[in-house]
């Protein structure tokens, strides 16, 4: 593992920064102390950024109104249970024509302003300026907050949005947790 | 996944430290609020900066596991710099709970 700071500043972020005391014990405690996967996955980046096709993910339970949104029902009745479904977002999606399903954070800001988890109109303009060749037709979502069985998403979800995106011919993902 | 489908992925994550649970292929860590990880409302050149620093970890980033610091710093305190559900999401409802129980 390596470990670079942006422009030379050696401070490291605080995860925990934000999280109060009980949270920052729930989730520090689930981190091994020593790495719990096998291999990393990698593929080497290909091209340019400027000649690369963009797209986006968030796991802020985002839908498209219309579309149906993600399970919030069923998590009140099994606490332990999220929903391991994904969404596809159009690259025109704004505040006012997504949902926004997600019991662990106030989705209202996301509600007021969608790019503070998925930058659709900040990415659209550093295509128009040519900084990112182009934006993907599609965008997507899951939903962060997993339970105690992640392998639907692992399974189903996830290779599915790959596909997606494969299908699109998307050159780079960008991936946020909120 | 999706890296392992051949497109290359950068994480935009504030729980950076779980790198060692779950073995990102390249992460931009960054300290911000829990759903607003580009940044606050309205805010567009915060979010067009994050957006930016993050995209440059593709270009910079030459091995699996890569983290990198974003410098960005929350113009708030924790404190006042609210983040939480209207009401506790069910599994913290539940292990609270069982705390108190």
């Amino acid at each position: 593992m390596s470990e670079t700071t942006a422009g030379g500043t050696p401070r490291e972020v605080d995860a925990w920064r934000f999280t109060g005391s009980f949270l920052k014990n729930l989730l520090s405690s689930r981190i091994p102390d020593e790495p719990a996967y096998a291999d990393i996955p990698w593929t080497p980046v290909s091209k340019p950024l400027s000649e690369s096709k963009l797209a986006l993910l968030s796991t802020a339970g985002l839908s498209m109104q219309g579309d149906p949104p993600f399970d919030m029902e069923k998590e009140r009745q099994n606490p332990t249970w999220g929903d391991p479904s994904w969404r596809p977002l159009r690259s025109d999606a704004t505040s006012e024509t997504i949902e926004a399903n997600h019991l662990h954070i106030d989705t209202g800001y996301i509600l007021r302003d969608l790019n503070v988890a998925l930058p659709v109109d900040r990415l659209r303009e550093l295509v128009s300026e040519g900084v990112v060749g182009s934006m993907a037709e599609t965008h997507y979502s899951t939903m962060g907050f997993q339970g105690n069985d992640t392998s639907e998403l692992e399974q189903k979800s996830a290779p599915e949005i790959a596909r997606s995106m494969q299908s699109e011919e998307v050159d780079l993902a960008l991936l946020a947790p909120v | 996944m999706i890296e392992a489908a051949g497109i290359p992925t950068v994480t935009l994550n504030m729980l950076w430290p779980y790198q060692k649970l779950v073995g990102m292929s390249r992460v931009a860590a960054i300290e911000h609020p829990f759903g607003r990880p580009y940044g606050d409302v309205g805010d567009a050149k915060l979010q067009r900066e994050v957006l930016l620093a993050a995209l440059e970890v593709f270009e910079r980033a030459r091995q699996p596991g890569h983290v990198e610091h974003l410098p960005f710093v929350w113009p708030d305190p924790p404190k006042q710099t609210k983040w939480h559900p209207a009401e506790p999401s069910p599994i913290i409802a539940l292990l609270q709970k069982r705390r108190k129980g």
